[in-house]
């Protein structure tokens, strides 16, 4: 057997010397601290309480590569991909990614003012890494898995997103990977800071340009200072051969707001991880889910929420439809500290199971240190109520129409929760195709 | 319009129509009462297509069809419609996405023009006033967080929307007081015409003050032991139900 540990080492060792920054001694040392740290941890297994439910077998399994620049010649293909898979009437400033690699040359880096500096992690590490310093180099040593130590261990593609003090950025900034699915490590690294009173949408949307495998293995750390309110999106819509480990790591001060929607349709195992730790008093966040699955695709939502300050609130609501033999995992973990009085925390669960074949596991984790808090939470796992089928039928809606329909209900207080017409319209057009489609390959 | 012959049907391995005749001719209104448990609803959910009942025996023909070898769905575009006893809370679809989507599949099936947006609201709006239904319920999720009341009122607005050739109310009255009685009772009048036909299933002979039938029709275990005009319902009043149960069994 491949010791696929040693495959990813390999890969390392052979662009040590090229990547971004190793020039500087706290860089290297962070790379290689991190990649220890990869190889003493390996990638997860369900044997760690955190991965019970999720084999990530299928992506070791497979030997991806870290792919290097993009050539040119390439460039038509890219742009045609990049048309293709653009939301209609979405009006946004778009970064693209190929592979995970940032492609400055379809980017929209300075088009967004003066308030808004964007740049891939690569510049900003030869060029003045210290910029970074105290975000790059942080060790969430807690939250940190196989995975994301080899994301930092590259730490090669990606961008950095500066919203300056008080700047509102009054379109929304999409990030599009695309992956053309020739078994490329897509590993991108992205940091978005929020300074003082800053506002910004951001999308992060995965399609697949092509098909055939891939793997993602991103992280994105997201630092909201006081008062800033960044809304999230981590949109999957891949196609069933992608396999995609996401993490997202928010630490918010006082009185900022984050507020994330992660909507899964696409990918054949896909890990999202979104991780918020609330540092300042009345911060609020928002997690809302959704994932519509079927044939084999496994989702595994995996959310912590830190409550570390006083009045501090958050809210979760996660929806998941699983057709055929899909499998869905919900972990919420939320952790209220021991000072993060008058916190109020709410978390629930809600799975519409459309096949006998298909399974959903949730735990919620709760580990409250402080008082006086607020906390609930909630799960529930329902069939299609049949009763309302024949109610809608009644009325002259046809089986199928009136099944959409009940599902669309059930997920629409997440739905309603995507605030960008365009955006939600599509992802609409997604999941009633999809539907339909499952209904006729059962 | 409708022709019961022999209707047995069971849920659950259990009986509960054992031989139903029944014949509703175009224009006519015909009221079925019945102690509870009686098999009434079961009688209208049939009728409406609703699948964990299983049909024994007999034979059900609507305008010259063979109505239990249709779809709900075709049924109800065919013409066929059942008010709900216990309408159904549909959170997260509103009201008025369902009735378009409604008319519109009748419409479709009819092989005519679906509504535009525009004739669609003032359409709705008509049928609204008619049920004294305030227009925020149309835009409120089907039935949720109605009263009793609403609800009914509901299914009226959407049976004069769908202008059925069969109406099947199951209990329409059952919760009303009399303000909404009546105007529930104005709303299915006003729907009534020659080519209409009704089945009213009802507990209480009240509703018939406002809703006169031409025939009455008592169900009881599972048959219609007696059938009459709407003297029967008045005399069920005021003898109950016993009475009659106690004559069917000496027979
Ligand atoms: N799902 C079911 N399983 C078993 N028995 C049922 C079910 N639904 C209804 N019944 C029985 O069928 C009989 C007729 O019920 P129903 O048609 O609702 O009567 P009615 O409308 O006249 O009050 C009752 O005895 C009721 O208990
Ligand atoms: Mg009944």
């Amino acid at each position: 057997m491949i010791d696929i540990t040693e495959h990813y080492t390999q890969q390392y060792h052979s662009l040590a010397e090229n990547l971004p920054g190793n020039g500087v001694e706290w860089i290297k040392t962070y790379r290689n601290n991190r990649l220890s740290r990869f190889q003493e941890a390996g990638f997860p297994t369900t044997r760690d309480e955190d991965w019970r439910y999720t084999t990530v077998r299928p992506i070791t399994n497979k030997k991806f590569t870290s792919i290097g620049d993009i050539q040119v010649d390439r460039y038509a293909l890219i742009s045609s991909k990049v048309a293709e898979h653009s939301v209609m009437d979405f009006d946004s400033y778009q970064l693209v990614f190929v592979d995970g690699v940032l492609m400055t040359d379809f980017s929209e880096l300075t088009a967004l003012g003066d308030g808004v500096q964007i740049n891939s992690i690569a510049d900003v590490l030869r060029q003045r890494p210290e910029s970074i310093q105290t975000y790059f180099d942080i060790d969430h040593a807690e939250e940190s898995n196989g995975f994301t130590e080899l994301n930092r261990a590259f730490s090669k593609d990606g961008a950095v997103i500066e919203l300056q003090a008080g700047v509102c950025l009054e379109k929304p900034l999409e990030l599009l990977f695309l992956s053309f699915g020739d078994e490329a490590l897509a590993q991108s690294r992205n940091l978005i800071v929020a300074h003082e009173g800053s506002k910004a949408t951001i999308i992060e949307r995965y399609v697949s340009a092509e098909t055939g495998y891939s793997l993602t293995n991103n992280l994105s750390e997201v630092v909201l200072d006081k008062k800033s309110e960044i809304d999230y999106y981590l949109v999957q819509t891949q196609s069933r051969d992608a396999y995609q480990v996401s993490g997202i790591w928010v630490t918010q001060a006082s009185d900022s707001r984050f507020s994330c929607r992660t909507i899964t349709l696409g990918g054949i195992l896909v890990r999202n991880e979104i991780k918020i730790r609330m540092l300042g008093e009345g911060a609020h966040c928002d997690m809302f889910g959704l994932y519509s699955l079927s044939g084999k695709q496994h989702v595994d939502n995996h959310t912590t929420v830190v409550h570390g300050a006083p009045n501090c609130t958050s809210n979760e609501l996660y929806k998941g439809v699983l057709n055929q033999r899909s499998r869905g995992v919900f972990h919420g973990r939320i952790k209220v500290e021991q000072d993060a009085q008058k916190t109020d925390a709410k978390q629930s669960n809600n799975t519409l199971l459309l096949s006998r074949d298909a399974e959903i596991d949730t735990k919620p984790q709760l580990e409250i240190y402080a008082d006086d808090v607020k906390c609930s939470h909630g799960a529930t796992i329902g069939q299609m109520d049949e009763v309302s089928l024949f109610y809608l039928r009644s009325r002259g809606i046809d089986e199928s129409d009136a099944r959409s329909l009940l599902t669309f209900a059930f997920v629409n207080d997440v739905l309603r929760e995507v605030g960008i017409d365009s955006l939600k319209e599509s992802l609409e057009s997604i999941l009633s195709s999809q539907l339909i489609s499952d209904r006729q390959t059962v | 319009m409708l022709l019961i012959k022999d209707l047995h049907a069971s849920i659950d391995g259990k009986a509960i129509l054992k031989g139903i005749n029944l014949e509703v001719n175009p224009g006519e209104v015909h009221a079925i009462m019945g102690p509870n448990g009686s098999g009434k609803s079961t009688l209208a959910s049939v009728l409406a297509g609703r699948a964990n009942y299983e049909v024994t025996a007999g034979s059900v023909t609507y305008r010259d069809q063979d109505l239990l070898d249709m779809e709900p769905e075709i049924r109800a575009r065919e013409g066929v419609f059942l008010a709900f006893q216990y309408p159904v809370e549909i959170p997260g679809v509103s009201n008025v996405y369902l009735l378009k989507a409604a008319i519109n599949s009748v419409l479709k099936h009819r092989g005519e023009e679906e509504l535009d947006a525009m004739t669609f609201l003032k359409l709705i709006k008509e049928k609204s006033a008619l049920v004294e239904m305030k227009q925020e319920f149309l835009y409120r999720s089907v039935n949720e967080g109605f009263s009793g009341g609403e609800k009914k009122r509901n299914e009226i607005l959407q049976m004069a929307l769908l202008e059925p050739y069969l109406s099947i109310l199951d209990e329409t009255d059952s919760g009303l007081d009399i303000d909404a009685l009546k105007i529930v009772a104005h709303g299915v009048n006003t729907l009534r015409s020659a080519e209409r036909s009704m089945i009213v299933v009802t507990h209480y002979q009240r509703l018939l003050d406002y809703i006169v039938p031409d025939y009455v029709h008592v169900l009881a275990g599972g048959k219609i032991i007696r059938s009459g005009d709407k003297s029967l319902a008045l005399e069920l009043e005021a003898k109950g139900y016993g009475w009659i149960e106690g004559q069917a069994d000496a027979a």
